[in-house]
């Protein structure tokens, strides 16, 4: 069983590695793109090109997303059902995966997902204090929990890239909520400081 | 001719400021250099005052640029005669019943005006390295560490003197905007002529120069490009010895450039669906952003972990990674093709998704 210590740190490192291996998949897309002279072929070789490298980064797009989907519940449960939620969760979207496609256990995943981010948000909300987060303070982590949630709700967007209207809305709903949460985050002294004001308006002047 | 008159007296006027500029500019590295090197503060207060003066002087600079686009506004707007207008209006509402983003039609009493941003062509390094130099200057009110100090003046006389050579913003006023415009302004004779200038000018006006999202999502990167300068600077600092205020100092910057960073980011999305359609992924711009942004991500989780053995100079290293990236990123403009390449206009059509609508193109 792993600790919390190291449940982190794995997390981290994974995350760390597939980010820099979709990096150096970008990387390796620009060169190829420069030398291939894409820009002065037909229409159908930039389609073929866009498919390949598609296929070439859907598997670490998918690590991410199954990652996403395992930091979340960190800040929920306990270390001991944590162990048990990930292999669940695992378990889950592989049987889905092999029944259903691909693309519909990542949506499970997604959705799964979501749901718990809201519950962390709420919660959060609520003050509660029994979260795990790594730092203290409301603001903080209402910010942090609206920053996530519009992250998953983003990559959960481009699912809807053919819903034009849904796609669009949904992004500017991610969109407020990274901002939203961003400005809670980094600036939680300034917010506190002005709720103080406004809460104790003049006192003692 | 009006076309060559205002930009003439902006180019006479920018000319002498920047020249000033550059001068107070070298004053202000060499300062820099006598404090990155030196044991003690060296005139911290004449520093100061230059500072303030830098900065001034670059409002200016972007007064007069605002002075410029408000002209463009006011004395180009792209008038037609009476007679062609409803044959365009019948073109225009053809062509917006096949759109998903549809043009404006053509209205006599109020014809369409450019309405530039301020950070278009070589404006752009003005307005970033304007944003460094009022940011810096935070920063350095924000230390005592003469050498940081220092190292924030030598940064800010390399980006000035980057201006001055390769970018002036006014030596050639909008270059490319001029010359594409220039024709319709000189040779107004043949109307159908005249409609087929129009058809050309017209949708780049309307998705490009004049587009909402050109106001928001480049300056908020230049923004963040000029804090990540800083962050890179007060990293570099670490890597050396470890200092709590100068990593403090860093990481606020890192703070709002990464809030920059990410929203203007967000907000060149709606823009690409509306200018490229779905054919804009894999673009090597957006693929080194993303990169970019993956360091800086890493680079602010990290940090939570700062105060454990050895993670403080992991995260500076990631700092040092991020403006490296920065840096790639921004190159990427001049040496790859794409939708966003400086060097090969026409890689990608620049307009043609909102003409034709979804699925067609």
């Amino acid at each position: 069983m792993l600790k919390r210590k190291s449940y982190d740190y794995y997390l981290i490192l994974a995350t760390a590695i597939v980010l820099a291996v979709i990096s150096a998949i970008c990387v390796y897309g620009m060169f190829y793109f420069k030398f291939a002279e894409l820009q002065h072929m037909p229409a159908t070789a930039k389609a073929l090109y866009m498919s390949r490298m598609n296929q070439a980064i859907s598997p670490f797009i998918i690590a991410l997303i199954m990652l996403l989907g395992i930091c979340v519940p960190k800040r929920l449960l306990p270390v001991k059902w944590l162990n048990r939620f990930t292999l669940g969760l695992l378990t889950v979207v592989g049987v889905i995966a092999v029944l259903g496609g691909v693309v519909i256990a990542l949506k499970v995943n997604l959705m799964i997902t979501l749901v718990l981010q809201f519950i962390v948000l709420g919660l959060a909300l609520a003050g509660n204090e029994q979260l795990h987060f790594e730092k203290k303070g409301y603001w903080t982590r209402v910010g942090s929990s609206c920053m996530h949630l519009g992250l998953i709700l983003f990559i959960l967007d481009l699912f809807f890239y053919r819903y034009h209207i849904l796609h669009l809305v949904l992004f500017w709903v991610t969109t407020v909520s990274c901002v939203v949460g961003m400005l809670a985050c980094f600036y939680s002294a300034a917010i506190v400081r002005l709720v103080g004001k406004l809460v104790t308006p003049h006192k003692g002047v | 001719m009006i076309i060559e008159n205002f930009p003439n007296q902006f180019s006479q006027i920018g000319q002498v400021l920047i020249y000033i500029l550059a001068g107070l500019s070298g004053l202000i590295g060499l300062s820099g250099i006598v404090n990155i090197v030196g044991r003690r503060p060296f005139l911290p207060q004449p520093s100061r005052i230059l500072f303030v003066l830098v900065n001034l002087l670059f409002l200016t600079g972007f007064g007069l640029i605002c002075w410029l686009h408000w002209h463009i506004y006011q004395d180009l707007p792209l008038q037609l005669p009476a007679k062609l207008v409803p044959w365009l209006n019948q073109q225009l509402a053809a062509m917006n019943s096949q759109a998903t983003y549809a043009f404006s039609l053509y209205d006599p009493a109020h014809p369409p005006r450019y309405v530039i941003p301020l950070w278009i062509e070589n404006e752009k390094y003005y307005f970033w390295f304007m944003a460094y130099s009022l940011m810096s200057y935070l920063a350095w009110r924000w230390t005592d560490n003469h050498r940081l100090r220092g190292t924030l003046q030598l940064f800010l006389a390399i980006q000035v003197s980057i201006l001055i050579t390769v970018a002036n913003p006014f030596a050639h006023p909008l270059t490319k905007f001029f010359t594409e415009i220039t024709p319709w302004f000189k040779a107004q004779s043949n109307p159908m002529v005249q409609l087929g200038m129009f058809m050309k000018l017209y949708p780049r006006m309307v998705f490009y120069y004049n587009a909402i999202y050109m106001w928001m999502h480049p300056p908020m990167l230049f923004i963040s490009y000029a804090c990540i300068t800083i962050t890179f600077i007060t990293s570099f600092f670490m890597l050396i010895k470890r200092e709590l205020a100068i990593e403090v100092l860093g990481y606020d910057f890192a703070k709002f450039g990464y809030f920059m960073l990410t929203f203007g980011m967000l907000l060149g999305y709606p823009w690409a669906l509306e200018a490229w359609g779905p054919n804009w992924w894999w673009d090597p711009k957006i693929c080194s952003s993303i990169m970019m942004w993956a360091i800086y991500s890493t680079y602010l989780h990290t940090r939570l972990y700062a105060n454990k053995k050895g993670m403080w100079y992991f995260t500076s290293l990631l700092g040092v990674l991020c403006f490296l990236a920065m840096i790639f990123t921004f190159i990427t403009s001049f040496y790859f093709p794409g939708a966003h390449s400086f060097v090969y206009e026409q890689v990608m059509p620049p307009l043609p998704y909102k003409v034709f609508g979804y699925g067609i193109v």
